[in-house]
């Protein structure tokens, strides 16, 4: 009855570290020793390390560290500078953007330069990190489908942070760095636009979120099974299909009539992925420059739904 | 045909876990099954309740379509079909085929020898929405508290059941929820990108192997979770996203019932901070 | 031990790991939630989760909480008018004497129980000394109830089988001298090179622990800020001319005012539109009053007290005691639960 299902590594083998396949030329030496982990080996690779830095890994994290630090102090100098104040505030606690009155303009440092700064710094870490993710996958001789996946969500972080506002005329119409305050940011979004729900980008986007976690739940789930057969080599799959993905394939085909191959399922599940911030980010671009409220917008397109009323009807009082 | 190449020689018999042989068989691609007896004929029968519901309500807009749970004033008694009964048959007929789904790909799985990692995942997604309509509702004590079925109408109910909490966003578990569903799509973008780009380095480079994904990851973020794990990652994810889901709206009303920001100030007010 | 076999033990460390973190969360979701039963309302269409959520044990804590003091005895309309029978008597002049001395004495339970007569008269002997600010004070709030009861019936008195219910002194006071839920205008923080925090951005009681505004009350209590942010068109038409910023002010007072009534936003909103009033319940209107009433009587009566009140009574910025909706409601969707206190004085309402 009781069968291995595979859902952990019982067994773990500690071999020598692997030091990863020789670098070309001009690249630097790897660091970190490699060391192994028992807990990594139940889930995965045991093996931790090594990393590769490079001028582009220095920069990124420089460039973060200085976003970092600027949010963190700012944080920090909002209460005054206390410590147990910090932690007990800090997910209340935010660096935000420019008053409206400041629209595209340079404000004072603490009033809104500061937050400019800092998304300077964020996004200059996060496009020297897809330059490192990009030169990576070159110098390994890979195709870049990692760098372009990765340029989706750039994409909608900069339609969030810099794209929208500049359209707007406002940096103020942006995200605040902090815990609850960019849920706060979220919520007055949704609100000030009239309801993001009915924006059918923001649709479409959850959509393929909920699906991307189907999917991965699908694929994760079939690989896993099969991986008796060696489910999970699955470069060989796509050049040699085995058995593994035989069985893969005929679970879905028998199950819903449909099924995809060891090459074309991570084909669906790229674009399930890129398609939820590449959506997103076009709701975000249409919110507030094309569309001003999206409730009004769905009831102009007749998408509505109607029903009975349990009140009579309220007059607005300002308009008696 | 509708066979593959490959599949005449996986279509025998046995892994049944109930009939036996008598649902054995295939149809076209799809295996039938007694689960896939009863999965058709609940899916036959919720959308066509879903429908006659629609047409009974009198509206054609696909959009607008809305068949509501009925008035928590029927509490857990069934109520007139026009006042959510409706909603009740809908919600018996769906759970009925998610769960034949879920049994019948046990049954594929045993029949071509493989894990039961598939039902076992599916399984969550058929526990959130169990969560809204029936867990939730029963501990409320209301069939009415479940969403409605429609497109936009439960999009509404969404608005309102989280405004109902003043702002949903600081439910914990909706964090963490919401959490796992990004790090699921970015963990999917990472290895759909990490497979396809060793199968495909472009021209005239060589097809990479298992070494290359491992050291590409390594290189950048220092570890590598590799080819089986990425795999327990993803369906860890996925998961927990459905299993966090489920939990922030079951606490959502049957064990919480001021603004989810308040639910806070049990951290605020440790007695720590002096 | 050797021939106890205890599983756990034998569970790989990650699991073992794992049911510690479980149990950890579980024993700290039981401290910090609630059990159910719950009471909900509906107050909507079914399907559409407009309902008002209610924890028995939280709400039976409310309710005791939010009792109207009883009567001392009934209204005694014999005797002459106060104005003529009493010196310095400025407002409720015509009221008959006996009424007018039940008044009084109402008042005493009402505001300063402990104190008694002497916290607003210097002493029993000389009734008639303004010697004290707080009698001074007192004859403002009287003005202020009768301007309430009179002018503000599309609030005070604006629903309920009742009909009338308006407030006396023990709506708000509660038998303390101070009321409970009152505000004072924020002071400006110090100016710095860093660490602004544009009025939010820390714990905010006053807008139910969330990271909005720490002060929602000046601009719309005080000032006349405009709430309504959400177009009414739905292209860019120019129907809002509010900046997205405002949107948190908006939320952040909204907030406050759901915790002030004990409801959540869909008691007057159907959240699909916050804007839209055909789909908003007829509380929305009352609340709209509201705000009005609450800025006029903060503008019209508190604020001009400034000078009167002592400095130990005036908030960090030397400004006036406020109030909003919590100083009446106390968490309550009506005061006392619609207790109709006034029935027995009439002389408040005229």
């Amino acid at each position: 009855m009781a069968e291995y299902q595979n859902i952990f590594t019982r067994v773990q083998v500690r071999g020598p570290a692997y030091p990863g396949i020789p670098l070309p030329a001009g690249d630097d030496p790897r660091v970190i020793k490699p060391f192994f982990n028992y807990l990594a080996g139940w889930l995965g690779e045991p093996q931790i390390g090594p990393l590769y830095v490079g001028r582009l890994g220095l920069l990124s994290f420089a460039f973060f560290f200085v976003a970092f630090e600027i949010v963190g102090l700012n944080m920090l100098a909002s209460v005054n500078w206390n410590w147990l104040q910090f932690w007990r505030s800090l997910p209340w606690l935010a660096l935000e953007p420019p008053a409206p009155a400041y629209g595209l303009h340079i404000p004072p440092l603490n009033e809104g330069g500061w937050w400019l700064i800092a998304g300077f710094f964020l996004t200059a870490s996060v496009l020297t990190w897809w330059l490192r993710v990009y030169r990576r996958a070159v110098q390994l001789g890979l195709g870049t489908h990692a760098a372009w996946a990765f340029a989706s969500a750039i994409f909608l972080f900069l339609s969030i942070g810099f794209i929208r506002p500049v359209l707007m005329g406002h940096w103020s119409e942006s995200v605040p760095f902090g815990i609850f305050p960019h849920l706060d940011w979220t919520s007055a979004f949704s609100i000030r636009y009239g309801n993001l729900y009915y924006n059918p980008f923001h649709m479409l986007s959850i959509a393929f979120l909920y699906g991307s976690a189907v999917l991965f739940a699908m694929h994760g789930g079939t690989v896993l099974a099969v991986s008796r057969f060696g489910g999970e080599r699955e470069v060989e799959q796509i050049l040699d299909r085995g058995t593994a993905y035989e069985r893969g394939a005929l679970l879905w085909r028998w199950c819903m009539g449909f099924n995809a191959t060891a090459e074309s399922i991570h084909r669906w599940a790229w674009w399930f992925a890129v398609l939820v911030t590449l959506t997103g980010g076009i709701g975000i671009l249409l919110t507030g420059t094309v569309v001003d409220n999206w409730y009004l917008w769905g009831a102009k397109h007749g998408i509505v739904p109607v029903w009975p009323n349990v009140f009579p009807p309220v007059p607005d009082p300002a308009a008696l | 045909m509708a066979l593959l190449s490959f599949e005449k020689k996986y279509r025998v018999r046995g892994g049944t876990l109930i009939g036996g042989d008598l649902f054995d068989f295939w149809v076209g691609p799809f295996f039938v099954g007694f689960f896939g007896v009863t999965a058709a004929l609940f899916a036959v029968l919720g959308t066509a309740l879903i429908f006659y519901a629609a047409v009974q309500n009198g509206d054609y807009n696909v959009w607008r379509i809305n068949i509501a749970p009925p008035d928590i004033s029927y509490g857990l008694k069934f109520a007139p079909l026009a006042l959510g009964g409706y909603w009740q048959l809908i919600t018996i007929c769906a759970i009925g085929a998610f769960v034949s789904w879920a049994l019948r790909q046990v049954e594929i799985c045993r029949k071509l020898g493989i894990g039961y990692h598939v039902p076992f995942a599916f399984s969550f997604a058929i526990f959130a929405y169990v969560a809204l309509v029936v867990i939730r509702p029963v501990l409320l004590g209301a069939w009415g508290f479940g969403f409605p079925y429609g497109i936009l109408s439960h999009l509404d109910w969404v608005s309102n059941t989280g405004y109902q909490f003043l702002h949903f966003h600081y439910n914990p578990a909706h964090m963490l929820g919401v959490t796992f569903f990004f790090t699921n799509a970015l963990a999917l973008a990472l290895h759909g990108s990490l497979i396809l780009s060793a199968a495909n380095p472009g021209k005239g480079e060589p097809v990479k192997l298992a070494e290359h994904e491992g050291v590409f990851f390594r290189d950048i973020v220092g570890y590598s979770v590799g080819t089986l794990g990425i795999h327990r990652v993803g369906v860890f994810l996925a998961v927990s996203a459905a299993f966090w889901s489920a939990v922030c709206i079951v606490l959502s009303g049957p064990f919480w019932t001021r603004g989810w920001p308040e639910w806070w100030g049990w951290w605020y007010n440790l007695p720590i901070w002096g | 031990m050797s021939n106890f076999n205890f599983k756990l033990f034998y569970l790989p460390v990650p699991v073992r790991i794992a049911a510690v973190l479980a149990a950890v969360v579980g024993v700290g979701l039981l401290f910090t939630l609630e059990a159910p039963p719950v009471d909900v309302v509906q107050r909507g269409f079914r399907g559409l989760g407009l309902f008002q959520n209610y924890h028995p044990a939280t709400f039976a804590k409310t309710v005791a909480e939010n009792q109207p003091i009883a009567a001392i005895g009934s209204p005694l309309m014999v005797g002459g008018p106060a104005g003529k029978v009493y010196k310095n008597v400025q407002v409720l002049k015509d009221v008959p004497v006996a009424e007018f001395t039940r008044l009084m004495a109402s008042i005493t339970t009402w505001v300063a129980p402990e104190q008694g007569c002497t916290y607003c008269h210097v002493d029993t002997s000389n009734l008639a000394s303004d010697d004290l600010y707080t009698k001074r004070v007192s004859r403002r709030m009287i003005q202020m109830v009768l301007d309430i009861n009179t002018n503000y019936k599309t609030h005070v008195a604006a629903s309920g089988p009742t009909g009338a219910t308006g407030v006396t002194c023990y709506t708000c006071h509660r038998g303390n001298p101070v009321p409970k839920n009152i505000w004072f205008t924020e002071p400006k923080g110090p100016a710095h090179a860093l660490g602004n925090t544009s009025g939010r951005n820390l714990p905010s009681r006053a807008a139910g622990l969330t990271s909005l505004e720490t002060d929602p009350f000046t601009p719309y209590f005080l000032g006349a800020d405009d709430i309504r942010i959400t177009p009414s068109t739905a292209l860019p038409e120019g129907t809002s001319t509010a900046s997205f910023k405002a949107t948190y002010w908006t939320y952040g007072v909204m907030m406050y005012m759901s915790e002030a009534l004990g409801v959540n936003c869909t008691y007057c909103h159907n959240t699909r539109q916050f804007s839209d009033w055909s789909q908003s319940s007829p509380q929305r209107a009352t609340a709209w009053y509201g705000i009005r009433m609450v800025r006029h009587l903060n503008n019209d009566y508190l604020v001009p007290l400034q000078s009167t009140f002592p400095p130990n009574r005036l908030g960090p910025t030397g400004d006036s005691p406020k109030i909003a909706c919590a100083t009446c409601h106390n968490g309550v969707y009506k005061p006392l639960f619609g207790a109709n206190m006034v029935q027995t004085y009439p002389e408040l309402t005229k």
